[in-house]
């Protein structure tokens, strides 16, 4: 174990390499209602863009509708990105990181056992595998 | 004010520049729901001191110790460790960096044996072995050794917070939070785990220890504090804030 000081100052070192955001629970969570808010309104500014494109003959109005449809499409995206990223991915990141550390480990004995068995099998060139 | 005595022993093996807190709350609240529990609390503590944070039940002590190991958010203020601002910090990024909280309830994994429960931490040991981590903790807890197969639920309390003690230690923590270390055990079984405390602070781990019995933490405390509803309302010398404690509880 090395000396308190040294740990200190090891401590003291990955304390001030460690990335920390500012403190940004209340952002998240409004962009978390900002998300939600946007996938309810997107689909409803389409259905606008639909109703008056239904009620008239006027190309013209016909675009504007068609542009309408368009924001609102955009919008449900935009608001489906910012729910999956302050929600679903929020939630499932420690799921990932331990999916990615299992598989590593995973990796790691698979490396280990074929090292083993690479090693008797250069020791004794003579021996057949079927 | 009288300087601590109890630990003057192990004053030589402290670390330098023991001016500068290693931890410091500034102004810090927090709360649930909408309520606020901590109402601007102000604390700190030098490396390798040891601060021992007092007071009643529902005074807020275990959502301070929540809060400086980034399990809780805070609502305002400044949770400084190693003078730097770690405010939203997550708990397994302080934790790798080297601050260990021990959870009131032990926090220990009751259907694994000793061995397992050690096992555990291998991922958080600083890619320390398994055999070192057994080595280092049974030399620390002998009766833990006897015990290695033995299921941790199946254990007496106090072998418990030993065991959760042994497990916080191996990680070789930097600033050790313990909290309610006394709860539920015999009072001899508490000595016994202070006496174990006291030599983890001896070594100069900073330690933050909140207790609401304050007699035995008191002796090995540097620093006492007592907070009540959330603010801290007494701090300074152990010896100090023993005489005042009762008029400090009652606020007489």
């Amino acid at each position: 174990m090395m000396g308190q000081q040294d740990r200190v100052d090891q401590f003291k070192s990955e304390i001030s390499q460690m990335g920390v955001a500012d403190p940004a629970t209340g952002r998240d969570r409004m962009l978390l209602i900002i998300g939600a808010v946007l996938l309810i309104a997107g689909p409803a500014v389409c259905l606008i863009g639909y109703i008056s494109s239904h009620g008239t003959t006027n190309p013209l109005a016909q675009n504007d509708a068609t542009v309408t449809a368009i924001i609102g499409l955009s919008l449900t995206v935009a608001g489906g990105a910012l729910f999956v990223r302050y929600s679903v991915a929020q939630f499932l990141r420690f799921w990932l990181a331990r999916l990615s550390y299992e598989q590593q480990a995973q990796t790691d004995r698979l490396v280990e056992a074929l090292g083993g068995a690479a090693a008797p099998a250069a020791a004794d060139p003579d021996r057949v595998t079927a | 004010m009288t300087a601590p005595t109890p630990l003057n022993a192990a004053d030589a093996d402290r670390p330098e520049n023991a001016t500068a807190p290693l931890l410091a709350l500034r102004g810090l609240q927090a709360g649930y729901d909408g309520i606020t529990v901590l109402h601007g609390v102000d604390l700190s503590v030098e490396p390798g001191h040891v601060l021992a944070v007092l007071g009643p039940n529902g005074a807020g002590k275990t959502t301070t110790l929540r809060v400086i190991a980034g399990l809780h958010p805070a609502l305002s203020g400044d949770l400084l460790v190693a003078g730097r601002r770690v405010n939203g910090a997550s708990p397994d990024e302080l934790a790798r960096a080297g601050l260990c909280l021990i959870p009131e309830g032990r926090g220990i994994f009751p259907n694994l044996t000793v061995r397992e429960n050690l096992w555990m931490m291998t991922h958080g040991a600083r890619g320390a072995k398994l055999a070192q981590i057994e080595e280092a903790a049974f030399a620390r807890f002998p009766r833990l050794g006897e015990r290695r197969t033995q299921v941790a639920g199946t254990m007496s309390g106090g072998e418990q917070q030993m065991l959760a003690l042994a497990r916080g230690l191996v990680t070789d923590p930097a600033i050790l939070l313990l909290d309610e270390l006394s709860m539920g055990l015999a009072p001899l079984v508490v000595e016994e785990l202070y006496a174990l405390v006291a030599q983890v602070a001896a070594e100069g781990v900073t330690i933050v220890v909140v207790e609401q019995f304050a007699s035995i933490v008191l002796g090995i405390a540097d620093r006492a504090a007592v907070m009540v509803n959330g603010r801290i309302v007494s701090e300074g010398e152990p010896s100090v804030v023993e005489a005042t404690l009762s008029e400090t509880y009652l606020g007489a």
